[in-house]
């Protein structure tokens, strides 16, 4: 009964994160076209519904409908692995996100916390597991598909691995190293109390620099301009997806567009204070609205994470493809000194000035 | 991999270039201009299918074939058009107009627009301004045959697109006009 209950309620929590994200998915298909039709002076979509606001449900329908092709010569199995494969490390890493205040409820006697799914003590170790595992799908997808162009989209995407991965895991240490957990929800409450307390600005050792890195090596995490080799459109037709179609492609960019979030997720969670507002405590409870007080918190993760969403679309519009040569000298030769000296001054300024 | 590069002669970079680098101060005038254009949203799309563009006056689009104004045909089949023309769009059957030995006119009169580039050569070269070029463009066909157009197609393009039609000239006696047309370094004979 016990268990029964838990597993009720986890499964709750789990459909409403998917309903969010898959929503939040399909506004910011919407929400691309449109910002980086207006900084490019077009209209983006505008014939489904009033202004195109319709277009990700017309997009949904005509790739459900579409016909699913598997190439002759591909190797089924991997194929058919590969998009499934991409999928589920983007939605598996929403499981550790906090998106509100860390309370807890009591619910037909059991403690749940209502805003993060599971609370496990090595959060972030998990994200970066799932999200190197996720490489895995594009790689395959490529490899699988027999074909030239998916073949070059998913070598680029193992130079890349290679080089945005290591910078990710090392401009993360520096924020371990001063929140002294490597559980998102610790993280997020060691930034409470202020922005002067994000760990962007944070005394003793601002990561600012972590910071960064972060970013870039995020934006080449989830293969956006400038960093899009494996899909290089204008090069490789559309990379490792040229041969996907219907729910197969829907898949991968379903995958492309959830890591968007699930990267944005966790640069506001480890170095923009999470769901802290950027005030002492918030408004809400100065007021002595303390029930509602969530409402504000979940309100300023949000604004967070949608400035990150927001910074991919304006990079999109701004910046053309580096050659992936390029992106691994930036990756060695630049990012990952920076990641290693930012960790070293880091311990030594939390050495001497813990907090 | 050594590729050789033409290098510039080399200026050491002062602290203000090393900043730059520092700061990504390039991609910031970049975002900068895209974030301009978001702020001051002009667009300068045309919703095509809803509004349509002011064509010029001497756009060439469709051709058509014209009449006079009492209803008669201008083309006198003389060819010059299938000549002129560097696809080879058009082909001329030219025949003796019946009763009438000394005038011809076209039997029949066809066009592949597929081929057609809308040079306007065929327009340049009708002595009796027969053909004409319309403002039509939307010719877009699920069957590529419907841009054989005959005789009759060609003439009904030219009804709808040129509803004013030009005045017989009867500057010359029928008989002898071939090319109805004023001769005007001719003295001009009187009916």
């Amino acid at each position: 009964m016990e268990i029964g209950l838990r597993l009720a309620v986890s499964l709750a929590q789990i459909a409403a994160v998917m309903g969010v994200v898959m929503l939040t998915v399909m506004v910011l298909t919407l929400a691309e076209r449109k910002v980086l039709g207006w900084m490019q002076d077009r209209m983006g979509p505008m014939e489904v519904g009033p202004y195109g606001v319709l277009q990700p449900i017309a997009d949904g329908l005509k790739l459900f409908f579409k016909e699913d092709i598997i190439p002759a010569g591909a190797n089924k199995f991997m194929f058919t692995l590969a998009p499934i494969l991409a999928l589920v490390p983007a939605m598996i890493g929403f499981a550790v996100i906090p998106f509100g205040p860390s309370m807890t409820i009591e619910l037909f006697g059991m403690q749940i916390k209502p805003f993060v799914i599971s609370d496990i003590n090595i959060g972030i170790l998990y994200i970066l597991a799932f999200a190197s595992i996720g490489a895995y799908g594009i790689i395959l997808g490529g490899w699988s598909s027999n074909s030239k162009y998916s073949l070059l989209g998913g070598l680029r995407s193992a130079a890349q691995v290679i080089s945005y991965e290591l910078n990710v895991g090392l401009a993360i240490v520096g924020v371990i190293l001063l929140s002294g957990s490597l559980s998102l929800v610790k993280i997020t409450e060691a930034q409470a109390g202020g922005f002067w307390n994000w760990f962007v600005i944070a005394m003793p050792f601002p990561q600012i620099f972590a910071f960064v890195v972060y970013v870039i090596s995020s934006v080449a995490e989830t293969n956006r301009v400038p960093f899009d080799l494996p899909e290089a459109e204008s090069e490789l037709v559309a990379g490792f997806f040229t041969e996907y179609s219907g729910m197969r492609f829907a898949f991968f960019f379903i995958a492309e567009y959830a890591n968007m979030i699930l990267v944005s997720c966790v640069a506001a969670a480890l170095f923009l204070g999470g769901w802290n507002a950027p005030y002492p405590g918030t408004i809400l409870g100065h007021l002595g609205l303390d029930a509602l007080a969530w409402i504000e918190n979940v309100v300023w993760f949000a604004a967070k994470v949608y400035f990150f969403l927001f910074l991919f679309f304006w990079l999109r519009a701004t910046l053309p493809r580096l050659r992936y040569d390029q992106l691994m000298r930036f990756g060695w030769k630049v990012m990952l000194p920076i990641a290693l000296g930012n960790i070293v001054l880091t311990a030594i300024a939390a050495y001497f000035f813990p907090r | 991999m050594n590729v050789a590069v033409t290098t510039q002669p080399k200026r050491k970079p002062s602290f203000g270039d090393w900043l730059k680098t520092l700061t990504f101060y390039e991609l910031l005038v970049g975002m900068k201009a895209t974030l301009t254009h978001l702020l001051n949203y002009k667009p300068i799309t045309l919703q095509y299918p809803h509004e349509k563009r002011l064509l010029p006056d001497n756009y060439r689009g469709m051709l058509a074939l014209l009449r006079y104004d009492d209803g008669t045909e201008k083309c006198v089949g003389c060819d010059l058009c299938e000549a002129a023309c560097p696809s080879r769009v058009i082909r001329v059957v030219s025949g003796e107009v019946p009763g009438e030995p000394t005038k011809r006119y076209s039997k029949e009169y066809y066009m592949d627009m597929t081929r057609c580039l809308f040079c306007g050569l065929c327009v340049d070269a009708c002595p009796v301004d027969a053909l004409g070029m319309t403002r039509e463009f939307e010719w877009a066909v699920y069957d590529k045959r419907q841009l054989h157009l005959n005789k009759q197609q060609l003439l009904a393009i030219g009804d709808r697109s040129f509803p004013v039609r030009e005045k017989r000239l009867e500057l010359q006696h029928p008989n002898v006009a071939f090319f109805n047309v004023t001769f005007k370094h001719l003295p001009q004979k009187e009916n």
